[in-house]
């Protein structure tokens, strides 16, 4: 889709960029990641011929993109900034249909295509006739994006569109963003300097340093044979815990080790069950196979006698959690096992705070350490 | 009272130089305006932000010369009549426009002209759909400053055969009338204060709703 081939760009004496020969795939999402003045935005630049390169070739869709007239190209390449840089004085409708327009589609087209694009970020209709200064900072950047969107290029480009936004609207729109991304399976280039971001949105990352392409690679590669110590460092002393980000709760789903009950049996015949079984878990569901709540045997000790909990409101983790965010939610109420919903509040299954461990371990996303 | 009798009784007089005024006055706006859009928009184009620079520093500089000092040298070298008056109103009445145009265009944020470009926007529609709407509001209050100062200047400009309502005031000044001096004056600020309203309400029209919006 995106091909670059030995691409290098100077400025004055200093090179930016150096050498760089990266494939992006069609309808992959690949993230960019560098300190600044690394390089990272000067690339991107060149896609959409915002920066000409020196040396090298660039080519998309088969294109060499030197042949392609620059105006031409960037309309068919969706790019959104990091202050977005909506127009002031056009409306949210306007603004949206801007591309479009120069593409000269027909009004009737262009009126229903920013219905749809609208809907799809999640912006209620009545936005289109507000003005920007009227907008939040996320919603503006949901316009950015839809504005970026509107006349359906195939590759996105994206410049730290997040990195203006607070911590948590940030999350919130990568959420949604990627919701997005699942729908339209666009071939996204997206520059960030935070590696969290590039961890949980990326399919592929591109790490670059000083001009230099250091590793480009899928994400739980770069995380689990780091190419050298910039990398490391990059990710951080915590890389294993990030990687378990790459993990849904549903990965770890476990459909043994406890037992359900309905939820109209008497407490008595409950305890009498999980006696007989040995098992000292066990959920409670109605018909519908929700979750009602939670009984527990606690073992005899030498000092304490065997008790009998009954818990009417546990806690639940969606099976579409990632992992990290699970185990955050263990270690803040202090359980090692949690029960599983899906989106629907059904019951799936439990998740245990060893069978984690035991499966990261199996599975070697921790990889071995040096030391 | 005296002022009053006198308006009445050369009614036809003054609002014949009134006439005349506003021709004077419309003529050199248009010019102005024409001609200082057009430098403005050359000196900002891309690759010429230096000149436009240099050119806002200069016209800084111009508009705290006295228009007097215009309207001797279009007179030194033009010579006299309305058309050097007109050439010496359209000169003076520029400097603020040229300012302003130039000022507004240069100011439009980087990171909308970016996003502007990256979307595939030619320099040509980059400039008429996002840089000039944009600086709209600068761009009006630039006309707006010249407006008031050729009407002003026109009054001076009588000196050098300009006509319209400074003849009543240099007229009246060197015959000792004060009702003559006064109704000149008077008709001249009256015409200043409407035209200046009518440009409030044309710029309020004219320049786009989202940036007349107050940041809260």
């Amino acid at each position: 889709m995106i091909e670059l081939t030995n691409v290098t760009k100077k400025f004055g004496n200093k090179t930016a960029v150096n050498n760089f020969s990266l494939h992006i795939e069609k309808g992959s999402l690949t993230m960019f990641i560098g300190p600044s003045g690394c390089g990272k935005t000067t690339t991107l630049r060149m896609i959409n011929r915002l920066t000409p390169f020196d040396n090298g070739n660039i080519i998309v869709n088969g294109t060499p993109i030197n042949d392609i007239d620059p105006v031409k190209l960037r309309r068919n390449i969706g790019y959104v900034i990091q202050e977005i840089g909506l127009f002031p004085h056009l409306t949210v409708f306007e603004n949206i249909a801007i591309v479009p327009r120069l593409l000269k589609w027909d009004q009737k087209k262009i009126v229903h295509r920013v219905e749809e694009i609208i809907e799809l970020v999640t912006l209620d209709q009545s936005f289109v006739q507000k003005y920007p200064l009227e907008l939040s900072g996320g919603e503006r950047q949901r316009v950015g994006l839809a504005r970026a969107l509107a006349a359906e290029p195939e590759i996105l480009l994206m410049d730290e569109p997040f990195g203006a936004i607070d911590p948590i609207n940030r999350l919130k729109l990568q959420d949604s963003f990627l919701e997005i991304q699942e729908e339209i399976k666009k071939t996204i280039v997206f520059v960030t300097h935070d590696i969290n971001e590039a961890i949980k949105m990326g399919d592929k990352i591109a790490i670059i340093d000083k001009g230099n392409l250091i590793q480009y690679d899928d994400v739980s590669q770069i995380l689990s044979n780091p190419a050298n110590e910039f990398v490391e460092n990059l990710l951080g002393q915590d890389r294993n815990i990030k990687a378990l980000s790459l993990k849904k709760a549903k990965d770890y789903v476990l459909k043994d080790g406890f037992i359900t009950v309905l939820d109209t049996e008497t407490h008595e015949t409950i305890e009498k069950k999980m006696k007989d079984k040995n098992i000292e878990i066990a959920f409670a569901l109605d018909k519908n196979n929700h979750l009602k709540s939670r009984f527990v045997l606690e073992k005899a000790t030498s000092n304490k006698r065997q008790k009998f909990i009954h818990n009417p409101a546990p806690w639940t983790i969606e099976r579409q959690n990632n992992i990290n965010e699970t185990l955050s939610k263990m270690l803040e109420i202090g359980e090692n096992q949690l029960p599983v919903v899906n989106r629907k509040k059904e019951f799936v299954g439990i998740i245990k705070l060893s069978n984690i461990f035991e499966e990261v371990k199996k599975k070697h996303i921790i990889s071995e350490g040096k030391n | 009272m005296n002022i009053l009798s006198y308006y009445i009784n050369n009614f036809a007089r003054i609002i014949s130089a009134l006439q005349v005024h506003v021709l004077i006055f419309l003529v050199a706006l248009t010019f102005s305006i024409v001609i200082g859009m057009a430098i403005s928009i050359f000196v900002t184009q891309k690759d010429r932000k230096k000149i436009g620079r240099i050119i806002l520093s200069i016209m800084g500089a111009a508009q705290s010369v006295p228009s007097l000092v215009i309207i001797a040298l279009v007179f030194a070298f033009v010579g006299i009549g309305i058309k050097p008056a007109v050439i010496a109103l359209v000169v003076y009445g520029l400097v603020p426009i040229i300012f302003n145009t130039t000022s507004g265009i240069l100011s439009v944020r980087p990171n909308i002209i970016e996003a502007g470009i990256g979307m595939g926007l030619t320099q040509n529609q980059l400039l008429w759909r996002v840089k000039i709407p944009i600086a709209l509001p600068v761009i009006m209050g630039g006309i707006r400053s010249s407006a008031t100062i050729i009407i002003g200047s026109a009054t001076v400009a009588a000196v050098i055969g300009g006509g319209g309502l400074g003849d009543f005031i240099f007229i009246g000044l060197r015959m000792q009338k004060p009702e003559m001096l006064m109704s000149g004056a008077i008709t001249v600020s009256l015409l200043a204060i409407i035209v200046d309203y009518i440009m409030a309400k044309i710029e309020k029209k004219v320049v786009s709703k989202g940036l007349q919006i107050k940041k809260t």
